[in-house]
């Protein structure tokens, strides 16, 4: 955990500076495009991923809490 | 119609963080295949998403999995190549390598998701799997709000209940069962997860997300399928593994996305996870889209995913003896993997959308695979 703690800090230095501005709801053209969509472009190609790695790999988690079981532990 | 679709475009723009508003039928298949054979695995996926006014968004989804390949184990070669060829036998016999397999899984998901007056969002949700061996049935609810009238910043919390049904289809040579016959049994594992996640708008150009998640499982964690050699070096049996049956994880998200120009969109993530059968990975995750023209959109991408090993593991057939907890199952070993990916999305009309994706993993020692997309999307 130690290990993380910087990026942990980081994060919360740049929520907490000047780096985060009012964006007005105008102003937010550019994060409403597809391209900027949490996932990306196409979410079922997240889902094929996901399912892939949750087979293959030990971890699992922090990518939203829903998505069914698997047996393929 | 129009008026519909202005006002959900004008709270996509303000909610830049949540579902899209759109009303569409997606189908995806992907091709996966494993090197030496080992797994094939050919999955259609269907997706409608259906808006209901402003307030109300309904999504459901279904997939079909036809899998097929041989998973390595170790098993008795006296008595052929399965994972039910157990029990005592001769340092000779004990043999490390690929059994076959077989399996369908057909899932449906549903989700409803309710925007209340101030825009915060409820999404519950349900999703039903099943297996030959294994059924699982999940009910989830997620509560979004935003902070302040910007809506530039926003917290959810979620949290999902997962009740599984996992049947050994063999007893044989395996403790969970108390028999040597060759009778079926069923077990249950219960599934909690939950996640508490912040967002925030940085600039016009830019988002970030933190998450922290936590997982509780409790009954039976073990894959009946994974053996493990006890006593090798006097008197050698194959038995099914064994694994804990309790499992907490926990871990956190950071995830940058950043429009670097009118082209060009960067997502950046990292996680890292722990577990107290010891289990740390850590994962990065770099995802690039480029707009090459009005109708392409193309990606590349590249994960890089390292875990260490849960503290019951070990592949050596030589190493196991009386422990309570043993498996020899390699995705529970120390690894590194690498992910190379790209995908392309043409818009072919007003309506439709299609798409194709070429991905490359590679699990260093154990195997490699490629798997393949093809997609189309209709927007209706």
């Amino acid at each position: 955990m130690q290990k993380i703690l910087p990026l942990i800090l980081l994060f919360s230095l740049l929520f907490l500076t000047g780096c985060v501005q009012n964006v007005k709801s105008w102003e937010k053209g550019t994060l409403a495009k597809e391209t900027m969509k949490d996932g990306g472009t196409n979410k079922l190609l997240n889902k094929f991923e996901e399912h892939i790695y949750y087979s293959k790999e030990a971890s699992k988690g922090g990518n939203g809490i829903a998505g069914g079981g698997c047996g393929c532990n | 119609m129009q008026l519909k679709k202005l006002s959900l475009f004008t709270i996509t723009a303000l909610a830049v963080t949540t579902l899209q508003a759109e009303d569409y039928v997606s189908v995806q298949v992907m091709q996966y295949n494993e090197s030496n054979d080992r797994a094939e695995i050919t999955a259609p996926h269907l997706e409608i998403n259906k808006d209901f006014g402003t307030d109300y968004t309904l999504n459901v989804g279904f997939v079909a999995d036809a899998l097929s390949g041989a998973s390595p184990t170790y098993h008795d070669s006296s008595s052929g190549a399965s994972a039910y060829s157990r029990g005592t036998t001769t340092q000779q016999n004990v043999v490390y390598g690929p059994v076959d397999y077989e399996e369908n899984r057909a899932a449906v998901n549903v989700s409803l998701t309710k925007r209340f007056d101030n825009r915060d969002e409820l999404t519950t949700g349900l999703a039903y799997s099943s297996e030959s061996d294994f059924y699982s049935f999940e009910g989830s609810a997620e509560y979004l709000h935003w902070l302040g009238e910007s809506k530039n910043q926003a917290i959810s919390f979620g949290a999902a209940y997962q009740a599984n049904e996992i049947l050994i289809k063999e007893c044989i040579e395996n403790s969970d069962c108390d028999t040597s016959s060759s009778a079926s049994k069923k077990m249950t594992a219960d599934v909690l997860n939950t996640q508490l996640g912040f967002t925030q708008v940085i600039d016009k150009d830019s988002v970030a997300k933190v998450a922290i998640f936590m997982s509780i499982e409790d009954g039976y964690l073990t894959n009946p399928y994974m053996n493990i050699v006890r006593n090798y070096n006097t008197q050698p049996y194959i038995t099914a593994e064994k694994r804990p049956d309790e499992r907490t994880s926990y871990g956190l998200t950071l995830k940058y996305i950043r429009s670097l120009n009118d082209q060009l969109t960067l997502h950046t993530k990292y996680r890292y996870y722990s577990d107290d059968w010891k289990i740390n990975s850590h994962t990065l995750n770099l995802d690039s889209y480029y707009e090459l023209t009005s109708d392409w959109t193309l990606g590349a991408g590249l994960r890089y995913y390292t875990q260490s090993e849960a503290d019951f593991y070990n592949g050596n057939k030589a190493f196991f003896t009386d422990q309570k907890y043993a498996s020899s199952d390699e995705r529970l070993s120390d690894f590194d993997a690498i992910t190379y990916k790209f995908n392309a999305d043409y818009r072919l009309s007003k309506k439709i959308n299609l798409n194709f994706g070429a991905n490359y993993y590679d699990q260093g020692d154990y195997f490699d695979a490629t798997y393949f997309t093809v997609g189309a999307k209709y927007r209706f």
